[in-house]
Formats: C-alpha cells, structure tokens, sequence
C-alpha cells in the first residue's frame, strides 16, 4: 500500500477518568488481552501498511514497551517501521501540545517517508475496516482530504464532544460541528483522514499559521467551505472510548461472543504483543458465564458478564458481576463487585460490596489496597 | 549470554503408541495443555536456562514441526548469535540420503554443525517429554565433577524401573553400569534422556561408533556402553519434580488432568520458568451465556456455550450450546457440536464431533481416543 499510517494522539474530548491518568488512551488495557491501539495498528497492517508513525503526547514508555519494533503487528522488521514519535523540546504550556505542532517538530521524518499517501487516524476510535478500500475510494474522487464517518442514531448518549459531519449527496463535506447530544441521527467525524503526504504538511502549516493552538480538525473545520473533503461512511460497527463510561459500556456489549464478531473477523486478526500466560484455570469452587477472559487467570469465585485481564484472581466466595477486571488484579475472598473497573495489580479484599453504575461504573486505581 | 553449551534436540520418533493422534505429526508436535506442544517443554526450559542455539533433529513427518520450532522467536530464542536451526536428514556429496538410524547417528549426521559452532558442551535431549529443568544447574553440576557425560536420573519404583534405562551409581552418583529395561533393576536411577556431554570427548566416541558395522547407533546401547568401558566419568545428576514421558494416550490425558489440580506439580503459572508458545492471535476466551464451566483448563480463542467438568480445552476450540463435557481433553481446533454427550474423551485436534452423539464411558478402563474416525459416534 502505498500509504504512511499516523496513529494520532486524541485531544482532551477524549479522556478515560481513571485508567488514563496512568497511561495514555492508546495504551489502555482493552477486552482482557489488547491494548487501545493494537485496534487501529492491526487495520493499518491487514490493509498493508507497513510504514507506521505513532505520535504520542507524553509518557511514551507504556507504548514503547508495548509496541516494541513492531514485529507483533507484523511489520516487516527490515522493509518496515514502526515509529513512536513525540515532541523532544518541551512545550510552554499544555495548550501548545496540540497533533499540528508534533507533526510539525517531526516533519523531517513525515517527510523522509517514501509514501505519497497518509492516513491520519487516533486509536480510541475502534473498529475493523481495510483501508484499501477507503484510499482507492479517495483516489478516483479527487478530493482533497477524505474522512472517515460513522452515520449514527445513538448520538444522543454516544460520541459525546466528536466532530459532527454535515455531508451532501455528494459525499462532500459541507461543515464541521460538535456532538453536544442534542440529537439522535448525526454523522461523527472518525478523525481518520485520508490524503497525499503533500497535502498533510500543507494544512499544518495552515494550521499553524492559523493559531498556535489549532489542532488538525480545527483546520479542517475552518477550510472544509473553501476545500473539497469528502466523508466515506463506514458501515461497519464503531465504538469510541472517550471516556470511561464508553469504555466500560464497550466492555460489557463485546463480552458477547456474538457482538465480538463485528470486531474480531477471522479473516482480519488484531494482534497484540503475546504475554505467554499459561490457560485459565477455572476451580471447582467456581461458576462463570458470559464472559470474555484472557489467559493465566485462577477463577474459584462467581464471575457473571466480565471482561478479566491476563492472571486475574478471583478467589473463592468472590462475586463479580458486568466488571471489567484489568491485568493482575486480585479480587478476594467473599468480596462483591458490581459495575466495577478494577485497574491492574489492585487488590480488592477489605471492602465488602462495591455497586456502580451504566454510566458511572466504580473505578478502583491501579495497584490500590481496598 | 553465552555459557557455550548448544542443545541438540531429537524430535524424529512417531510416538507410535499415540496411535493416531501422529498418523500426521510427529509427537513432539503434539498438543498439550490448552495452548502448548510438548516440544513448547524443552525449548522453553533451554531459553530459561540462557542456552542460545538449538538444533532440532527431525525426521518423522517434519514439514510441521519444521516450521514451527524454525519460528524461534516464539521462545525468544532469535538473538543475534543464536537461534534454532531445524536438522533434518539430507544428502551429501560423500553420501547417499541417509536417514537417521539412531540417537547418536543423528548427532553424527550433524556432527559439521557443532564444528562450526565449536562448543565446549553439548546438551542432548529428547523433544517429547514434559518437564521443567534448569539444564544451567546441570550444566554447573557437570563442569563441578569434571564429568565426560552426565545424564539427568529421576527417582521411580522398583516396578516402574523395568520400563527405563536405568543408571546403577555408587555413592558419589558415579555411573559405573548402565541397564537398557532391565528385568530386575538394581537401582531405581531411571535416565531422563538428558545428556550432557563435554563435545571434544563425545566427537571422539561419534566418530568411532560410526565405523562399527553392528552398532545401533544409540547413546543408550552403544555410546553410553563405549564410555564405561573405557572408565569415562559419567555424573547421575539426581531431578526432583515433574517429568512425563507422555507415550500413551491414556499418560497424555492423565497428564493434562494433572493441570487441573490447584496443587498441580507442573505449575505453569510460574512467572519465572514460563512455557513459551506460538501467539496464536486469538481472542479471549469467551464463555456464553448459558455455559457451565467447572474445574477447567481454558486457553484464550476458545469459545464455550455448553457444559463443561474436569476438563482440559485447546486454543480454538468450540463447545457448542448443550454439549456435556465430562473428563474430557479437547485438542487446538477441535469442535464439539450441540448436544453432544463426551465422558473420558481424548479429542484430537480439529475433530468436528457431530451434533448430539455419545461418546466415551465414565468407567471405561482406557480412555477413548476421539478422531475424524469416530466423531460421529456409533454407527
């Protein structure tokens, strides 16, 4: 394929209360065995890209650890890259460190690289879709820049602060808005661009001749009347985790098998970095139903419409019911959680019951004593 | 790091008495525990052990194991010095095609690729058992007694003693005699098939034993037999814990079994020995609504909507909505369809078996092998 893939960092409309103080939303455990990103990352490589830049707003050694050279997402270790790129020079305030000014303070490796096209995408929108098809598409169109959509009639409780797309019978993008709730049907902005490289430097350049401050949909949004953009609707199921409530609402519809297939194709695998845990045991002690469970876990306790991470441990009297239990957690004797997230290595003993809620789940931090 | 010892893997025999369980592959390829292979075993003990090339000697029905023990990476064997390197039979321009006629033929047939490596130690060991070992402490155990070879020896009853190779020691774990299923043992030393030799001294021996017209070729009867004869110092270095030499069907399922229990002598929960496997790029494991799952071993890709006890379940495997699984080992692939009623069951891998049919006998004496054959049930 003859594009370079740029996972992008997501801006502040997106952010998982909890789990993402302690790493950034590319880097959040997902069902059990993934991380956010291997979502976007495995698209790019089923579709053939092997030129990966993912940039990173800071604490970058959570994904460096995970992303490795990229030999888990099959890329070529020799022909390929997979590159993890952030601003080396620090930044005057928060504010500054917008996606324009990092692909601006590494232009030099955008430019170096031999693909004419981009796909400019963040990785907590979560899908599976071969973008073959949506560069072909945005090659016979002649536009400028094309854009991902989904056409939704959950807008009302879902994609909550995402771009609103308004799309004429020719596809053609005619403004740019923002999802405040307001209505059910809206077509929401995937952030996932499609371009030539030329055009990408181009508009951050725009951009940032614009405002300091502009993210890349900002210049989008301004030029979209002047410019042909154009949306490719994507028909296929997405789910965007911009928050916690997202997250764990996501959890708990993909722990059915059946809701899993739209995301998990045969044909169309997402690859994650292997841990090498050894099968979960489930103990005589134990009753477990509807859920989706990663290796190396002890189950002697209930475990009733979770998602549990690699070697969780739910020991024996243990009730846990629409959770999502993270990596390494230790849920103990006759403790009961309900609605709960429990992020990794924390342990759950002392409290007795934990109630949440659909949209206001309990967060327990990462390696806490409770 | 280095610690000039290479392992030379013999994975070439059938295991015929797994009947057909290696009508395709060869046993060491063959499922274990959910997720692994039993050569999964000793390649991973020789990358936890910081032994940084392997070569595998195959033989039997080779294209799979070849390919998968040549994906080194699956063991983080793929450093920059070493790696693992498949050795089958080959031609050669002195020779005509040569299979291997024995353990120690097969070394000989090989013996162009230690030179090159040069090693001051050869680890020998045999692709089809099931164990955890640390062949460094041996290997300290080897150099400590200046041995020529030591062989890892674990303890077993009299009764067993007559199916091994069994190593009569003195005090001091000294070899003097070496017993081929000795119809009365005189020691309860059985040998492991874990070798390791000092290569200078081992190259001498392989050389000799080549030229003999009625040699077997085998480190048990010939070369083992040679050194003793010449008063070589051979170590007996005594293993405790877990070892299973999974020969018969009924041993394979008893050994998963085994995982099932919390206090299980094969720990593979074990942070720091790790049994390394493909990554198989598989979902977690799902378990539906309606399932019953209870006292089970399940890997990641499996899917489970029917009932399931007491058993052992492979990567990929599909438990449709109303099957019974008691006792049961179900192989990588394998589908069991609705309704389906399994008891003492060994599954092969991705035997489809069919929708509501009865298999197995909760009393049976042995356990009932499931395969393409049979999966339809009683006709």
């Amino acid at each position: 394929m003859k594009a370079l893939g740029i996972v992008n960092f997501e801006d502040s409309t997106a952010s998982i209360d909890g789990l993402g103080d302690f790493r950034p939303v590319p880097a959040v455990s997902f069902m059990g065995r993934y991380r956010i990103i291997d979502f976007i990352l495995s698209n790019f490589t089923n579709s053939g890209i092997d030129h990966v830049q993912v940039f990173c707003k800071e604490k970058p050694r959570n994904l460096i650890e995970h992303l490795g050279s990229g030999s888990y997402y099959n890329i070529n270790s020799k022909r390929g890259s997979l590159r993890i790129l952030y601003g080396e020079k620090p930044f005057s305030s928060p504010v500054y460190n917008n996606d324009v000014a990092n692909f601006l303070l590494n232009m030099q490796y955008i430019e170096a690289d031999p693909n004419p096209y981009v796909i400019l995408a963040p990785s907590y929108f979560v899908y599976s879709l071969d973008f073959n098809d949506v560069l072909d598409e945005h090659i016979s169109s002649g536009a400028d820049v094309t854009v991902l959509y989904t056409a939704t009639r959950d807008a009302k409780s879902k994609f909550l602060g995402c771009d609103v797309l308004t799309v004429d019978k020719d596809k053609r993008i005619t403004a740019f808005g923002k999802n405040h709730g307001n209505f059910k049907t809206r077509n929401i902005s995937m952030e996932a661009y499609v371009m030539t490289k030329k055009m990408l430097i181009s508009l951050c350049n725009k951009a940032a001749d614009a405002s300091s401050l502009y993210w890349f949909k900002d210049i989008m949004a301004d030029l979209c009347g002047t410019m042909n953009f154009r949306g490719y609707n994507v028909h296929t199921p997405v789910i965007c985790l911009n928050s916690l409530a997202e997250y764990y609402q996501a959890s708990m519809r993909l722990r059915d098998y059946n809701a899993a297939g739209e995301l998990f194709r045969p044909e169309w695998p997402v690859y994650t970095q292997t841990n090498d845990s050894c099968p979960t045991r489930i103990a005589e002690t134990a009753a477990v139903r509807e859920s989706a469970i990663a290796d190396g876990c002890v189950i002697k306790g209930t475990v009733d419409g979770c998602v549990l991470g690699r070697n969780v441990i739910i020991e024996e009297g243990a009730v846990v019911r629409d959770s999502v239990i993270l990596a390494d957690a230790v849920i103990g004797e006759d403790t009961h959680l309900d609605h709960a997230i429990v992020d990794k290595y924390a342990t759950v003993e002392r409290v007795r019951r934990l109630e949440g809620t659909d949209a206001q789940p309990i967060y327990v931090r990462r390696r806490d004593r409770i | 790091m280095s610690n000039n010892m290479v392992a030379m893997i013999l994975a070439g025999g059938r295991g015929t008495r797994l009947l057909d369980l290696t009508a395709k592959v060869a046993k060491p390829a063959v499922r274990f525990g959910g997720k692994y292979r039993i050569i999964d075993f000793p390649l991973s003990n020789c990358a936890n052990s910081d032994i940084s090339t392997v070569g595998v000697l195959t033989q039997y029905e080779s294209v799979l194991l070849n390919s998968y023990v040549s994906r080194d990476h699956y063991w983080g064997l793929n450093t920059n010095d070493g790696g693992v390197f498949v050795l089958p039979p080959r031609e050669k321009a002195s020779s005509d095609f040569n299979v291997y006629k024995g353990t120690a033929d097969a070394i000989t047939q090989n013996i162009d690729f230690l030179d090159n490596l040069n090693p001051e130690y050869v680890l020998v060991l045999s692709g089809d058992h099931i164990y955890k070992m640390d062949y460094g402490k041996m290997l300290d155990y080897h150099k400590e007694h200046n041995a020529d070879i030591t062989i890892a020896v674990l303890e077993v009853t009299l009764k067993e003693a007559s199916r091994f190779g069994i190593m009569n020691t003195d005090e001091n774990n000294r070899v003097y005699e070496f017993e081929e299923k000795p119809a009365k043992p005189k020691s309860r030393l059985a040998s492991m098939g874990i070798y390791i030799f000092t290569y200078k001294t081992l190259r001498k021996y392989l050389m000799a034993d080549a030229k003999l017209k009625d040699s077997s070729h085998d480190f048990g009867k010939d070369i083992i037999p040679a050194y003793l004869n010449d008063k070589k110092c051979l170590m007996a270095y005594p293993f405790r814990g877990y070892w299973k030499d999974v020969g018969t069907v009924d041993s394979l399922w008893e050994a998963n079994m085994e995982l099932l229990r919390e206090d299980s002598p094969l720990d593979l929960s074990d942070q720091n020995w790790k049994i390394y496997t493909e990554n198989t790029n598989s979902l977690p494991q799902y378990i539906g609504e309606e399932a019953t799952v209870c006292n089970c071993f399940i890997p990641q890709g499996s899917v489970v909507l029917g009932n399931l006890r007491n058993s052992v379940i492979g990567t990929r495997v599909r438990i449709e909505e109303n099957a019974v699984l008691d006792n049961c080992v179900v192989m990588a692939g394998a589908v069991i369809g609705a309704g389906a009623k399994v008891t003492r069951c060994l599954i092969a891998e991705n035997v489809h078996v069919k929708p509501g049919v009865v298999l197995g006998d909760k009393n049976s004496e042995h356990i009932t092998l499931i395969t393409d054959k049979n999966a339809g049930g009683e006709k």
